[in-house]
């Protein structure tokens, strides 16, 4: 085989292998386990019995800034948590890029935008994050009691950084956990999720 | 990347200083006048491309963006993330104006994800329609722009934005496409010409495109206009065929079903591209139904060249070069009158040849059919592929290298052949050549095989039969010249260093390979593919000792029986992939043990190391154990793992808060916080681990 063909399959191999796929509706959530904020290990298999909604964030990204500085995010986490869904904000941001925060900042800055998110998981090495195939901030995916991803996707259908575009967005994310709770299918199962890319590690 | 990395401090002091940004309504730039507005990384501009329109006659203009360096703007379709720009205009009545269009974009790779878009600068165009009813004079034109404009960061923006033109009679509007804009215009993609077609085959998990334009292409990107229906960040394989262009690009796992049309743009390069539309057919196509000239720039012309003569230098090497040595003697010791029969003899040793080389060749174009059937392929991307490879030129390497003779072996068995008299012999001769040239091939013949493997089958055949002409000539032309057999040199040492010295690039080879292997599975749990490294190193040295069985106990049917079991137990090593485990074990902290003590949940802490043998054992055989693994989950234990293979003050700490001080070492905290921590025996077994979770986890 030339070299050159080899190397670059082998470039191509560290660089890209590692899929960012979106994890499919209607299959199984992969396992996994991450620190929050307040140093406690979650693991996805331990809410099993419950509906979970996994959200990445980034404080930095205006898409993220549009939902968080308006107090949306933080309605539809108190909304959710409230009705016993298990929400887990997911920070993948690599050290050294936007929206990268140490677990004493996240829960500052968790307190300055009043949000209420069962557990804010800090996943700097991005293991979570490719692991789901998240793309951008914020990327929702909402699990339900048995393990299986009923919706992945955008939150809402307004891919914009105003505010003003948050009244009459279709909010998918409440959608597809109403339709759920009340046992029926999730209508809109899977959108091109908006905003800024995930900030992987290079 | 000190530039990125100091923005990226500067952005985290701001914000750390200033707390969250109050205020995240983005500034509007421009008044809505004529000119450029200067927004943050990008000027926004309104141009157009004559100053004056006639009522009832259309005007290009545009909006023209020019970006700082490594700041980009997106396509229509901005791929994994990103937002097209757009503009929302305010016309006087009479003026309509047409849809934005897009350039031709480029890829932007971000990491594990794709975008589409533009660097530097970029121009969409917009045809104004002005009706004849408008009265002539000047206008002004209104527009309001928002963009999204990233490097690593993304900064959405906003303009106001004006045009002034003119309208008068017999104003000529059509002018030459010049500047930004004129630039943007011979740039937007074009539909196809009428005698080129392009068809779509749906498959499995490829979505082929083929283009045919009557000339052959090498380079092609496909670009699609609908989100989530191919992988945006795959790498799309692209074949030059006769008449065109083939991209195979692989379809976005949220695809559930082919969609019934594909619209995207063909990309031949920066200036050249095609917007189609084409129904998806559902069907697969194997790969190199092209032809030609392959990513490395390897030419059919060059394979074919380098084969013929790569065949001839094997006659050099010490497999073949005693037959070609021997068989030349002969040929100076025939007498004159049988010339002619020689020349015969000649031409059937190369037929001899050339039918041997065509049945491998078969043999090898029927594994990859069956392989592409069976999902495999000759790609590197499969582990399976790259640990037969290399298992493969590591037995090679031994050979050359001297620990046994694979040749000795096969001419024994093809030497009785050979001795037959007549045209029968001379073309088991040419048998026996390929057969024992074959173990010599690999290291000159690398590039020519590997180019071969990918391409269609006439292909394959033509550098193949290069090779066996390359390695037929030699005697071919001495048996047209006896007399030339004095030139050559006697056999002797030199044969031998030349043929261990082939043995050092096939080593290095595998070296590579290895590490490959190992890449392939570093991306899972961390110390993954070390473990898959040392499988397939435990496999390599079987086929060592496979080799030096068949170097102690040569020519012999038994030991050839016991080398290839022994090479078959070998390459099932690191090919045997057990189910893996369920449980996900987290990395020791304090923090992480506090916060689940804390949380009433039982802990289970396994202090290991790498260099710990017993450590490896006991959690091969007992932790990983189905009962183990069944009692962790049903009790919610939360399992962290304390790696010592470096050493650590916080585990040596807690080492000796439980008067312990190295590994392996198994504790259980139980679910209440105040019980005192269960210290398990070194050496575990499943009865000790099951004994004590029921104990503790009450």
């Amino acid at each position: 085989m030339t070299h050159r063909k080899l190397l670059s399959f082998a470039l191509f191999l560290t660089i890209c292998w590692v899929p960012a796929r979106a994890v499919v509706p209607g299959t199984a959530a992969p396992d996994f386990s991450g620190t929050d904020s307040n140093g406690i290990l979650h693991m996805l298999s331990q809410y099993r019995g419950k509906f979970v909604v996994l959200e990445w964030a980034n404080r930095g990204c205006p898409y993220d800034q549009k939902h968080y500085l308006s107090g949306n995010m933080a309605a539809l986490q108190r909304e959710w948590t409230g009705k016993g869904v298990i929400w887990l904000s997911i920070i993948s941001s690599a050290p050294g890029e936007q929206g990268n925060v140490t677990a004493a900042e996240e829960n500052k800055y968790l307190k300055e935008v009043k949000a209420a998110p069962t557990a804010a998981i800090l996943d700097p090495s991005g293991t979570i994050g490719r692991l789901y195939g998240a793309k951008t901030t914020p990327h929702m995916f909402v699990i339900d009691p048995k393990g299986i991803v009923v919706y992945q996707g955008a939150i809402d259908d307004k891919p914009t950084t105003d505010q003003a575009d948050l009244k009459g967005a279709r909010n998918y994310l409440t959608e597809s956990l109403t339709a759920a709770m009340a046992g029926k299918a999730v209508a809109v199962a899977s959108t091109r999720p908006y905003g800024c890319s995930v900030k992987y590690r290079d | 990347m000190k530039i990125r990395r100091f923005n990226t401090i500067l952005i985290l002091v701001c914000a750390a200083l200033f707390g969250v940004p109050a205020n995240a309504q983005i500034q509007v730039v421009g008044d809505g006048g004529p000119g450029p507005a200067k927004a943050q990384h990008l000027t926004a501009e309104l141009v157009s491309l004559a100053p004056s329109v006639a009522p009832g006659g259309t005007l290009q203009v545009g909006l023209a963006l020019t970006l700082e360096d490594h700041w980009h703007v997106y396509w229509i379709n901005a791929g994994d993330s990103g937002e097209p720009p757009k503009i929302t205009w305010t016309l006087p009545a009479g003026i309509t104006a047409g849809p934005m269009q897009f350039p031709i974009p480029s890829r932007l790779p971000l990491g594990p994800l794709m975008d589409f878009g533009y660097e530097s600068s970029v121009a969409f165009p917009v045809k104004l329609n002005v009706a004849k009813t408008v009265k002539p004079g000047p206008i002004h034109l209104d527009a309001k722009v928002n963009w999204l404009v990233c490097r690593e960061v993304c900064i959405p923006g906003k303009a106001h934005l004006g045009l002034n033109f003119t309208v008068a009679h017999g104003a000529n509007s059509s002018a030459q496409p010049v500047g930004a804009l004129g630039a943007a215009l011979n740039l937007i993609p074009v539909p196809l010409p009428q005698n080129a077609k392009v068809n779509v085959t749906g498959g499995k998990s490829d979505l082929v495109v083929t283009l045919s334009t009557g000339r052959s292409e090498t380079k092609a990107e496909f670009y699609p206009f609908d989100q989530e229906q191919i992988d945006n960040a795959a790498t799309q394989t692209v074949e030059a065929t006769p008449n065109g262009v083939r991209i195979r690009v692989r379809r976005a796992p949220e695809l559930t079903k082919l969609p019934a049309q594909l619209h995207g743009l063909i990309k031949l390069s920066d200036k050249e591209a095609y917007d189609v539309t084409a129904a998806v057919t559902p069907g697969e196509v194997a790969l190199g139904t092209g032809t030609g000239k392959d990513a490395s720039g390897v030419t059919t012309i060059t394979a074919i060249g380098l084969a013929f003569v790569g065949g001839i230098i094997l006659n050099l090497m010490p497999c073949v070069f005693p037959v070609l040595f021997l068989k030349g003697l002969a040929l100076v010791q025939s007498s004159g009158e049988e010339r002619s029969r020689l020349r015969s003899h000649g031409l059937i040793y190369t037929l001899g040849i050339l039918v041997s080389f065509w049945i491998i060749v078969a043999v090898l174009l029927g594994l990859r059919a069956g392989g592409s059937q069976a999902g495999w392929g000759f790609q590197l991307q499969s582990p399976v592929f790259i640990a037969v490879l290399a298992a493969g030129l590591f037995f090679f390497a031994l050979s050359l290298a001297g620990q046994f003779d694979l040749g000795l072996s096969l001419t024994s068995v093809g030497g009785g052949l050979a001795q037959k008299q007549g045209y029968t012999g001379s073309f088991f001769t040419g048998v026996l050549a390929t057969i024992v040239a074959t173990p010599c091939t690999a290291p000159l013949m690398g590039a020519a095989i590997g180019f071969a493997l990918a391409q269609p089958a006439g292909i394959t055949f033509a550098v193949f039969t290069a090779l066996g002409l390359g390695l037929a000539t030699p005697y071919l032309l001495l048996s047209f010249q006896p007399a030339w057999t004095r030139v050559l040199p006697r056999p002797g040492a030199w044969m031998e260093v030349l043929k261990q010295l082939t043995a050092v690039p096939l080593f290095a080879t595998v070296i590579w390979l290895v590490w490959v292997y190992g890449r392939l599975y570093s991306s899972g749990a961390s110390g993954q593919g070390v473990d898959h490294v040392g499988l397939l190193l435990l496999c390599l040295l079987m086929l060592a000792i496979a080799g030096w069985v068949l170097g102690k106990w040569p020519a012999r049917w038994t030991s050839t029986i016991a080398a290839v079991l022994l090479a078959v137990v070998a390459i099932a090593i690191p090919l045997y992939q057990p189910k893996d485990t369920t449980l996900v074990w987290a990395p020791y902290s304090q923090q992480a043990l506090d916060g689940a003590r804390t949380a009433g949940h039982p802990v289970f802490i396994d202090f290991t190391a790498a260099w710990c043998l017993s450590c490896q054992v006991n959690e091969r055989i007992v932790l990983k154990s189905a009962e183990v693994q069944e009692q962790f989950s049903k009790n919610k234990v939360t399992l962290l793992r304390a790696d010592w293979t470096q050493y650590d003050p916080e585990i040596t700490k807690q080492l000796a808060l439980i008067n312990r001080s190295g590994v392996p070492t198994y504790v259980i905290y139980p679910g209440s916080p105040s019980a005192a921590a269960d210290v398990l025996p070194e050496l575990l077994t499943k009865d000790i681990v099951l004994t004590a979770l029921k104990k503790d986890v009450k």
